[in-house]
């Protein structure tokens, strides 16, 4: 588990909500650079696997370590690790009060101490990646669907994590937007960024990712490549699934 | 620019509103003639079935309880009885012969019935066991009835020869070694004590400075209401009371009495039948406003008002969105438990009692035996009301606020405190600012029972006036018009602070 490739180390994860068991065991690796997507039915538990690893979901049972760093271990500081490990929401979660460049600066001026210049020149540069720079002044509530997923995935970046996690990030977007932000992530993965996706993107899925999980039951139950996945599926339910969405 | 010129004479409406209204009343004033007639009660003895109006607390009230078939309605003022005379709304007042020789005088359509009511001793009290220092007064009053000092007092102020001219002076080697004596009075009862140029004075207030320089000691003088006099003696917040106060039964199971100091009469005033004085528009405001600077009772009471409700928001602000997260950060975690029950009680009992209650609670019981400012009584009282409505307005702010701001602020690496201060409180706030606006508001005029321990806010002050003058329109309608106007303009700046923060994110 030390070994230099592993970002997250993931060691039987269990996850319960009172009486209801969503995660019943999970252990898994993620190397650095791996565009890892995980599928699965509504309800299998993958939004929680994902909100685990950065603990906004506190995890009954298991170990997750980052980097050798133990995510779940109560000394470290959850605050200093979640730096390093970015999420992006399904409803973008943008700060409605602050602008679209203050939503990019903010985090990296109080939290890493950056010159305000800095970070607002940082900032612009990657406004200017997404092609949202003449936006920096706007408010997200003038922003559409697409361009505020843009401009979460760029806050993101402004911390420089070593991974992002992505929770549904196009499910909430009209159809015709999602297509600008799966262009950002894809460029995203081309850079060689760490990623976590939870998405019904089969298209992204295949064309992007480097390694796919199905998720059924709270337990992985199929892992492997977009094409052992999509080609060559092995699951009963794995087969059910792709036969609905496909 | 059409919408500015829009809401500029939406503004207006409500200045339109209140001038149409004093119009309308001043017209209603004009017209008033004597419509109710001679009172139906020609001597003592006519009492059965009629209503008496008395003022709450005095021996009038307790001598007309007493009277068999008669209805008693009692007031807090003696003006406002004879107010209620003049508008039939009782048949006679019974009131003490001194106060009622100046309504009178004032009044031409009342006049005072031959018969008194009843016969009675003037005299001070103090706490009860104070024994010393009823007997230190006893002797005091004893040497100032001897030489003349008391007849001189009294003198000074009822008599037509002697009337003001022979006002009491203190010795000039006068040695205040002694302390303080304070004195609980209620001045609004002339000539006993009443204000005059602000000054308290009176037979009472002469009498009691007399009193003092024998004692040794510094006069204090603590206006409140009537009510709370023989309260204010028993907790220790003053030392005598001295309001023309008779010794009754009832009052000497609370308190004791020294020896009487003066005699006076409870008389009855009827209405004569003769028609009111022609209202006069420009003597009436010479008379409520203009004379003996008494428009100074409300630009002073203002003050006080605006000192009182700007402190107490700022208590309420801070200690309010204390107990809103804290309760908000309990609720979500879950943990504290005893620390939420203990702010759910505080907001329950707080919100549960009115606000008069706590006030008299706090200066009665809680600052009993200490000797702080009554407006800071009055601000710490008003603070912590406020604060229990504040928080709730706060945390419903803050449930307000989408979870996933909270998510995306962690998730970033901000802390919990920090995701609050940056993200959380900033939308809450903007959320809540109009209702925190409308508890400034009810603040400002819930300040108006600050009169109940003797602050003299600008409801009180309009009060003074109307004791002073007996009328009730022009003190009443000043008071309400200075209130209106700083709520309008408070609904502005509020108004305005919203639109500059909306501007933020449209």
């Amino acid at each position: 588990m030390n070994n230099n490739d592993v970002m997250i180390h993931v060691e039987d994860l269990k996850k319960s909500f009172s009486d209801v068991d969503v995660l019943t065991g999970i252990t898994t690796d993620i190397k650095k650079g791996e565009v890892l997507v995980i599928l699965g039915p509504s309800g299998c538990g993958k939004s929680t696997f994902l909100r685990c690893l950065n603990l906004l979901e506190e995890p009954t049972g298991g170990h997750i370590y980052l980097d050798g760093t133990e995510v779940t271990d109560p000394k470290n500081n959850i605050n200093q690790i979640r730096q390093s490990m970015m999420m992006v929401f399904q409803h973008f979660n943008l700060f409605p009060h602050k602008t679209i460049l203050e939503n990019l600066t903010i985090a990296p001026i109080k939290l890493k101490g950056m010159p305000k210049a800095e970070a607002d020149k940082k900032g612009m540069e990657l406004l200017e990646r997404v092609g949202l720079a003449e936006k920096a002044d706007a408010y997200p509530s003038q922003l559409s669907g697409g361009q505020k997923q843009r401009v979460a995935i760029c806050r993101a970046l402004a911390m420089d994590p070593e991974v992002i996690l992505f929770d549904e990030p196009t499910s909430a977007l009209d159809p015709e937007m999602v297509g600008e932000v799966l262009d950002v992530m894809k460029e995203l993965a081309k850079s060689g960024m760490t990623m976590i996706c939870v998405t019904h993107e089969m298209g992204f899925a295949r064309e992007v990712a480097n390694r796919i999980i199905f998720l059924d039951n709270g337990k992985i139950a199929e892992d492997g490549t977009p094409e052992q996945v999509f080609d060559h599926p092995k699951n009963e339910r794995l087969k059910a699934f792709l036969s609905k969405i496909l | 620019m059409k919408r500015n010129n829009k809401t500029y004479s939406c503004r207006l409406i409500p200045v339109f509103l209140i001038l149409i209204m004093i119009a309308g009343m001043l017209t209603g004033c004009g017209s008033k003639k004597s419509e109710f007639g001679e009172s139906p009660v020609h001597s003592p003895d006519d009492l059965a079935g009629k209503t008496i109006g008395v003022q709450l607390g005095t021996t009038g009230d307790l001598y007309a309880s007493d009277e068999e078939g008669a209805t008693v309605q009692g007031f807090n003022k003696g003006a406002d009885a004879v107010q209620a005379l003049k508008q039939g709304k009782v048949d006679c007042v019974v009131i003490d012969e001194q106060p009622a020789k100046a309504f009178t005088e004032r009044n031409r359509d009342l006049s005072i019935l031959d018969d008194a009511f009843a016969v009675e001793d003037y005299a001070i009290c103090v706490a009860k066991g104070n024994d010393e220092l009823t007997e230190k007064i006893n002797a005091a009053l004893k040497k100032l009835k001897k030489d003349g000092t008391l007849d001189q007092i009294i003198g000074n102020y009822i008599g037509d020869d002697t009337k003001g001219k022979q006002p009491y002076e203190s010795p000039e080697d006068v040695d205040t070694s002694n302390g303080t004596l304070v004195m609980a009075t209620n001045a609004e009862f002339e000539p006993y004590e009443y204000r005059e140029d602000g000054k308290i004075v009176g037979i009472d207030a002469e009498m009691a400075q007399a009193v003092a320089d024998q004692l040794g000691m510094k006069l204090e003088i603590e206006d409140m209401l009537f009510d709370s006099i023989i309260t204010a003696v028993q907790s220790g917040k003053a030392d005598i009371g001295v309001a023309g106060m008779t010794v009754t039964e009832d009052r000497l199971k609370n308190i004791d009495f020294t020896d009487s100091y003066a005699t006076s009469k409870q008389v009855i005033i009827v209405r004569n039948g003769k028609s009111a004085d022609a209202f006069d528009l420009k003597q009436s405001i010479h008379q409520n406003f203009i004379k003996e600077s008494r428009w100074k009772y409300l630009v002073n009471g203002l003050a006080t008002t605006m000192e009182i409700t700007l402190l107490a928001v700022i208590i309420g602000i801070v200690l309010g969105f204390v107990i809103a997260i804290l309760r908000f950060s309990c609720d979500k975690t879950g943990g504290l438990k005893l620390l939420n029950w203990i702010l759910k009680a505080y907001l329950t009992v707080i919100r549960g009692t009115p606000a008069m209650i706590q006030l008299l609670i706090i200066y009665y019981v809680i600052f009993a035996s200490t000797n702080v400012s009554k407006v800071l009584v009055a601000v710490v009282a008003f603070g912590l009301n406020s604060s229990a409505y504040i928080a709730e307005i706060v945390r419903s702010g803050l449930s307000s606020i989408d979870p996933g701001q909270f998510e995306a602020g962690r998730s970033l690496g901000f802390t919990y405190v920090q995701t609050m201060r940056y993200f959380i409180l900033p939308q809450a706030f903007k959320n809540v600012l109009p209702a925190l606006g409308n508890e400034f508001i009810v603040l400002l005029k819930e300040t108006s029972i600050s009169g109940y321990i003797g602050i003299m806010d600008l409801t009180r002050g309009g009060d003074f006036i109307r004791s002073r003058t007996y009328e009730a329109f022009f003190p009443l309608i000043a008071v309400a018009i200075i209130y209106l106007i700083i709520v309008m303009i408070l609904s502005v700046l509020v108004g305005k602070l919203e639109r500059s923060l909306k501007n933020d994110e449209q």
